[in-house]
């Protein structure tokens, strides 16, 4: 049952591809908390998933939600002198907690919007968010970035690129990749 | 597919973004007032600056094949460049312009259209139309007259040039310091990749030495203009070439004169873009009324245009430059048909002169991507065999099955269609750069300006701006 | 029902460890990751310990390390671009040529040729051309992207090769010309094809793919019984089964053991699974079961598994979270 509220919600969150129109995707976060919920006076398979979170230190979805949230809204924009917050690259509803693996691992899938249809620093981007939470995250996590549909030029291309772990682990061996990537992460003292 | 060599496709590191998004030209935008906090905005059709009057759209970067050459990132994304300004579409379009303009009786404005071929392409369409060698360069002659050519001619004059400024300049340097390797610099291929790859190692063994299309792009913007005493500009100089490469050549910086605003090549087409532009029109070379090429570079024309180089078929370097060097230094006599060693592949082959037991002459011919990075590892590594000149071709059985020759029928194999080929070339009279016209016009450029024979090289420097880098 | 025993957890490597691989005579192995070096490993009483630590031949992350037939060399390949050939602990060769990182590495089974590939899209054949000389045969330019693997056939001298273009290759040297030619292109994956291992007669080749399945793929020769049409007299290969619905992740590895026949798969959701072809399996249309799967093999992502060659059922599995496990099936 939860699975399949998850699908249906991915699959309408993917069906968002209108820009400025959070509605889909803030309807989909919606179901996030509530399936979260539900999940807490739920049957068996829910309670799982949400032992896992109260193992890993978090109240429920929504608080592993907020902890990556925090975690990327002050990531900076490689050209810009803006964070991704400021300029709606991400958002809250663009996390989305989902069913952990088999061997009871947390996966997240974070959606982010690139500020033009042709940015050519959409892969960069992509690569500052999953430093940034994989190094934040004290604990293992799974997760899958994305672009939100309909939000790029070459989305398919960019996605494949930003979730393959051996292009990310050779880009951030490059030194001036990584310095740039660095930068971008750095908290502000 | 591509059609440029292996070497050049090798350095296309894109992996997914199209040309328009990846390439990072910066623009000057003439700015009239001082302005603070403009925006930029971006819109389907393009960028637009924000200003107090208004929106104002900025002008469009237009990135030539030029800006192309001169970045370390990739290099297929010049393929579509070049789509746009070194197309059989561009030349049509120029050629129709200037019937116009004869039409207008506007003489001022009309270009002196001249088509060079070279022997490669006349081999490949002999083939492809079942002609004989001579009667496909006529029949082709009669095409390209027919399309609004003046003067058609063949590369046989740069090609002798090419050997003998290159064999000259091979004494010169071995008489200097007989340790020095020498590689061949005629195949634009092989340059583009030492430029982007190899860089300041590399390009100081690389004869400085013109190919012959850009000595062609001398003769006729230099001396066929003062011949005809035509600034160069009103030159539309066409060549018909084996490869590809051979446009990223016609398109470098070193080849355009800023003083004629003239380019010495203005257009390259293929063999195979002949082959399409007569399937567009629904014929076949035979077609064409058959007519003799032009020889404006003296009085006494040769019997035929279409001549072999040596034994080789992409211009004999290595052969002809052997066979001078040791009559020159040792005063020894070779065959005609030197007898090059097959090394670990038939594309890397190996001669040498010995002389009291020690070999005093190491000539190699290395063709295809693999044998260039052989090559290039034994120079590294600094224990190589010790070769005094290489010729280098980036493509396997070099010229004759240049990238862009007609294809092998379906079901043919490459191989099989560069031994036919080979099997023509055989037939083709022998050239002789020794020739009396030939020499003339040799000492003639090396007393006036030899430099107009020689041209320099460029390392690229990679780019470092982070935002750039494909990962 | 089979069952995965785990025998030893080794830690040694700092950080992420790429690659496995057993030593021919199946009583050693190696591996390597990003800290940049190789670790031999051999077993003195029952414990598995570091021999010998390779360090310095590498700038970057080593992706892969392999050895030759004979056992004597062994090669790396790395993210600086290179790939080493070690022999006697000493590197001895360094092959340039790849513009960026190398993925893969890969020894015929004569031991003469060598097989590379990269990032770049391209596939290079080396030739052993004498002591720590490799001579480039061949850059074949034949896949659209970055290719991950490449590997051998166990007895002829055909390469495969897996690429983020979602398919596989075949190349095999023209008898025409001695040219190297992809002969056969794989596409059945709808996403990053990080794996490949032939079957013990190399008549079958098992992938596994970022779109989260295994394939299965049956080579057809010209005048097959099976009446597959063969084009220009070449081998065709056709994906004959698909396992999906086991694996949740990426399948970064896959290896086909040659004693047993049994195929063990690397996931990105931390498992490692066991499968045997089905007693009732058909030629045509093979049918493979779960044998057993370990779904907490390692903390994190499994990089590489791979079948010891000698002692059959014995496993070897490395991961993102820094460790190396040995397994035993137990059946």
């Amino acid at each position: 049952m939860l699975s399949y509220i998850k699908r249906k919600l991915s699959e309408s969150d993917s069906g968002s591809n209108n820009s400025n129109s959070n509605s889909n995707s803030t309807a989909a976060a919606d179901l996030v908390r509530k399936t979260s919920q539900m999940s807490l006076d739920n049957g068996a398979i829910a309670y799982g998933e949400d032992a896992l979170l109260h193992e890993l230190g978090y109240r429920n979805a929504t608080d592993l939600q907020e902890t990556i949230y925090d975690l990327l809204r002050t990531i900076r924009d490689p050209e810009k002198p803006c964070t991704l917050e400021d300029l709606n690259v991400i958002y809250e509803d663009g996390i989305f907690v989902m069913q952990p693996t088999r061997s009871n691992v947390s996966v997240v899938r974070i959606e982010f919007n690139p500020t033009v249809p042709h940015c050519s620093l959409a892969t960069l981007i992509g690569l500052c968010i999953r430093v940034k939470v994989e190094r934040g995250l004290p604990h293992n996590i799974k997760l899958d970035i994305y672009i939100k549909k309909g939000a790029h030029q070459t989305e398919e291309e960019i996605n494949k690129q930003i979730n393959d772990k051996e292009r990310i682990a050779a880009a951030m061996e490059n030194p001036n990749l990584r310095e740039l990537v660095e930068n971008c992460i750095k908290e502000e003292e | 597919m591509s059609r440029f060599s292996g070497a050049l496709q090798l350095t296309d590191l894109d992996d997914f973004i199209t040309p328009s998004q990846e390439c990072i030209k910066p623009v000057t935008i003439d700015k009239t007032k001082s302005k603070t906090g403009s925006k930029i905005t971006v819109q389907a059709d393009g960028y637009y600056e924000e200003t107090e009057s208004g929106k104002q759209k900025l002008q469009k970067v237009e990135i030539t094949l030029q800006d192309c050459l001169a970045c370390s990132g990739c290099i297929t994304s010049a393929e579509g460049v070049l789509i746009t300004q070194q197309s059989q579409e561009e030349l049509l379009k120029v050629l129709r312009e200037n019937e116009r303009l004869k039409a207008s009786g506007d003489s001022d404005q009309v270009r002196t259209v001249v088509f060079t071929i070279a022997m490669q392409p006349v081999l490949s369409l002999a083939h492809r139309y079942g002609l004989s060698v001579e009667e496909a360069a006529r029949h082709l002659t009669g095409y390209l007259r027919q399309l609004g050519a003046d003067y058609v001619v063949s590369t046989k004059i740069a090609d002798d040039l090419a050997l003998l400024d290159c064999r000259q300049m091979f004494i010169d340097r071995y008489r200097n310091n007989a340790e020095l390797t020498m590689l061949s610099s005629s195949c634009p291929g092989w340059v583009c990749y030492a430029e982007k790859t190899h860089g300041n190692f590399i390009l100081p063994y690389i004869a400085p030495s013109r190919s012959p299309q850009q000595i062609m792009g001398v003769l006729v913007k230099n001396r066929l203009a003062e011949y005809l005493s035509l600034p160069s500009s009103r030159f539309y100089h066409v060549t018909v070439m084996p490869c590809y490469d051979k446009k990223l050549e016609a398109s470098r910086e070193d080849f355009y004169s800023e003083v004629n605003s003239s380019r010495d090549v203005d257009c390259v087409i293929t063999s195979i873009e002949v082959e399409q532009m007569l399937q567009t029109e629904e014929k076949t070379l035979q077609q064409f009324e058959p007519s003799n090429m032009d020889w404006p570079w003296g009085d006494d024309s040769p019997e035929s245009m279409i001549w072999a180089h040596e034994s080789t078929m992409s211009g004999g370097y290595a052969e002809h430059i052997y066979k001078y060097a040791a009559k020159k230094l040792f005063n020894e006599e070779t065959p005609d048909d030197l007898q090059f060693k097959a090394l670990r592949n038939r594309d890397f082959s190996e001669i040498s002169l010995e002389k009291d037991g020690k070999v005093v002459l190491k000539f190699a011919i290395a063709n295809g991507f693999r044998n260039i990075q052989n090559l290039v590892q034994k120079l590294k590594r600094g224990k190589g065999p010790g070769y005094h000149f290489v010729e280098v071709m980036a493509c396997p059985s070099g010229c004759i099955n240049g990238g862009a020759q007609v294809r092998p029928t379906a079901g043919q194999h490459v191989r099989e269609l560069t031994q036919q080929l080979e099997q023509l070339y055989k037939q083709l009279p022998r050239s002789n750069p020794e020739e009396d016209e030939t020499k003339y016009i040799y000492e003639d450029f090396v007393y006036n300006a030899q430099s107009l024979l020689h041209t320099e090289y460029h390392a690229v420097e990679k780019l470092n701006t982070a935002l750039n880098i494909k990962w | 029902m089979g069952r995965l025993i785990l025998e030893h957890t080794l830690q040694g490597h700092k950080g992420r460890i790429w690659g496995v691989a057993w030593h021919p005579k199946g009583n050693s192995f190696a591996s390597c990751g990003e800290d940049k070096a190789i670790r031999i490993w051999s077993l003195s009483g029952n414990t598995w310990t570091t021999k010998t630590i390779l360090s310095d031949g590498h700038k970057r992350t080593i992706r892969e390390v392999r050895w030759s037939p004979c056992g004597e060399y062994l090669a790396s390949a790395s993210f600086d671009a290179t790939t080493a050939i070690w022999s006697k602990h000493e590197c001895t060769a360094t092959l340039e040529g790849h513009e960026n990182e190398v993925k893969s590495v890969s020894w015929s089974r004569s031991g003469g040729l060598l097989a590379t590939c990269s990032r770049d899209k391209s596939v290079w054949i080396w030739e052993v051309a004498g002591d720590d000389e490799f001579e480039c045969a061949a850059v074949l330019n034949a896949h659209s992207q970055d290719v991950k693997r490449v590997v051998w056939h166990p007895t002829k001298e055909i390469l495969a090769s897996a690429s983020y273009d979602n398919t596989i290759k075949m190349f095999a040297e023209s008898a025409l010309d001695s040219d190297w030619d992809c002969t056969a292109t794989l596409s059945s994956h709808t996403s990053t094809v990080w794996s490949i291992d032939f079957d013990a007669e190399g008549e079958r080749l098992v992938s596994c793919s970022d779109d989260a399945t295994l394939k299965i793929w049956r080579a057809y020769h010209p005048g097959n019984e099976a009446g597959i049409a063969t084009p220009d007299k070449t081998t065709v290969w056709k994906c004959v089964c698909t396992l999906s619905g086991q694996h949740s992740r990426a399948i970064y590895d896959v290896s086909w053991c040659k004693l047993t026949g049994l195929i063990a798969s690397a996931c990105g959701d931390d498992g490692i699974r066991i499968f045997k072809e089905c007693n009732d399996s058909k030629r045509d249309e093979p049918s493979f079961e779960l044998l057993t799967g370990e779904e907490s093999a390692h903390e994190q992502d499994v990089n590489a598994v791979e079948w010891n060659p000698v002692n059959a059922g014995q496993l070897i599995s490395c991961s993102d979270d820094g460790t190396i496990k040995l397994w035993k099936l137990q059946e």
